[in-house]
């Protein structure tokens, strides 16, 4: 698979925060999620890649040209949006449109007029007028009318109704079936296990682990812990969290066959990402 | 830069940056210091910097496929274009008031500045002003300007009584001259040209290293 973005030992320092060594790679074709709870560093991230923040250190890659000196190049093979921030929201969708079109050589008109219907999208609405998710969707379709192969994606789903949620994963697996590269950030998991080839976990600014997203499950298995067998398995807990009938505890799934008499199941992301977090009680 | 000019006048900039060219007219209201025409010029520039900042405008134009340097450059170029259709304004109400109102009674007995060479001059300056402090300043940060403007107005107010008081000065007279020598008036105008277009310079090329360090 060709790799679309390579970033390498991403660094970036602030006075109370900074992201140490980030490295992943997004294939052509794949989405990628972008998981870790709020100041993990994800919005961070994903500005560095588009040059709204400056790395203290690291090297981003866009199909295999480095974002230094390439940044005009690459601008025109990928879209960036976020959720929450509208530009120009007293402005109608077709002014906005017809200044920005002029700044990609690629811009498909019909590409355009497709994308409006199929989102619905009114071109005389102003962004003021729209909900967050065709907000969202507005982004999408000034992405996609030129012809962005790389979508960036920060916290796209945030705000959305489910139904609106389950409609745009739906379009992000057939945009990634065209070839188009995802990578977004969300804290809604469940979005994740639906859509996302691969994940990539960042906690305090730092990954945790860069992996498909099977590979990055199979890693993991829960156990069901009484409170007698608390202390004496600790040391191969990565997190636990208060269940019903006790803990319920992650653990490396090479290590689970040392728990003899236990509950095991196989956790989903949020599981896996709720327990990595609150690690040892 | 012509599409990120055309960006500017369309969807960045405030309807009253462009009314408040306008100002450049106070020129002709005799016995006021009429040199508050440019501050005001430069008000109506502040209207569009409220709007880019409520739009977003700095982060879009990031994002664009655009060297991040030409953002600057383009709020640049929107504000020289507004600064000289202004004053090319004003030296039309100087050329009027210099030939065929030089004898007119209320401009005859101004006490205060006349539209002349040396307003122009002052003009040059106030302009300058603005864009030495106020754009560079906005720039350290792509977001605050308060500051930075009240800077600038406590900086017109000296220039603008500067430019009253000279006038009074012995020997100084003919700086406010409707006719006759206008040698000191073209000095002063060529100081304030100089001024502009040097200060412009050097305030683009900090507002550009400024703009290229800040993370947005």
């Amino acid at each position: 698979m060709r790799t679309v973005l390579s970033v390498n030992n991403l660094c970036k320092q602030y006075p109370k925060f900074s992201l140490k060594n980030v490295s992943f790679n997004v294939e052509r074709g794949t989405i990628m999620g972008f998981i870790g709870r709020n100041g993990a560093g994800k919005t961070t991230t994903l500005k560095s890649l588009v040059n709204l923040v400056h790395p203290s250190s690291g090297n981003i890659s866009f199909f295999g040209l480095p974002l230094n000196g390439n940044e005009k190049k690459i601008k025109q093979c990928i879209g960036y949006a976020t959720g929450g921030i509208s530009y120009y929201h007293r402005k109608k969708i077709k002014d906005i449109i017809n200044i920005t079109k002029d700044f990609y050589p690629n811009w498909d008109d019909n590409m355009y007029r497709h994308y409006l219907d199929l989102f619905s999208l009114d071109e005389d609405k102003k962004l003021m007028e729209l909900s967050e998710g065709m907000k969202v969707k507005f982004n999408l379709t000034m992405a996609l009318s030129h012809k962005a192969e790389f979508l960036i994606l920060d916290e796209p789903t945030s705000g959305l109704d489910p139904v609106s949620r389950e409609e745009l994963l739906e379009i992000f697996l057939e945009l990634a079936s065209k070839g188009v590269s995802i990578l977004f950030s969300t804290h809604i998991t469940s979005d994740l296990d639906k859509c996302a080839d691969s994940i990539t976990y960042i906690k305090n600014g730092e990954i945790i682990v860069s992996d498909k997203i099977s590979s990055f499950i199979d890693r993991y298995r829960l156990v069901a812990v009484k409170e007698d067998n608390y202390a004496a398995d600790n040391k191969m807990f990565l997190g636990v969290c208060r269940s019903k009938s006790g803990f319920t505890a992650l653990v490396h799934s090479e290590n689970i066959c040392k728990f003899n008499n236990v509950q095991v199941t196989v956790p989903d992301l949020e599981t896996i990402m709720v327990h990595l977090e609150k690690e040892n009680l | 830069m012509t599409k990120l000019l055309k960006k500017e006048f369309i969807l960045t900039g405030s309807i009253l940056s462009y009314l408040f060219i306008l100002f450049s007219l106070m020129a002709f209201i005799p016995s006021y210091p009429i040199l508050v025409g440019a501050f005001f010029v430069c008000l109506g520039i502040l209207y569009t910097f409220q709007f880019a900042r409520e739009y977003n405008d700095v982060l879009y134009t990031a994002l664009l496929p655009i060297n991040k340097c030409d953002t600057v450059k383009a709020r640049y170029l929107f504000v020289i274009c507004i600064q000289m259709v202004s004053l090319v304004l004003t030296a039309i109400v100087v050329a009027i008031r210099m030939t065929l109102l030089k004898d007119a009674v209320p401009y005859a007995e101004n006490l205060l500045m006349n539209a002349n060479m040396a307003y122009l001059g002052y003009f040059f300056v106030v302009l300058a002003m603005f864009n030495i402090i106020f754009l560079a300043g906005f720039f350290k940060t792509a977001f605050y300007y308060g500051k930075w403007f009240i800077i600038f107005c406590i900086v017109t107010f000296v220039v603008v009584s500067i430019g009253e008081t000279l006038h009074h000065l012995p020997n100084l007279g003919s700086l406010n001259a409707l006719s006759g020598d206008v040698s000191l008036q073209l000095i002063v105008l060529a100081f304030g040209a100089v001024l502009y277009i040097a200060g412009t310079a050097i305030s683009l090329k900090l507002s550009i290293k400024r703009f290229e360090n800040i993370d947005l």
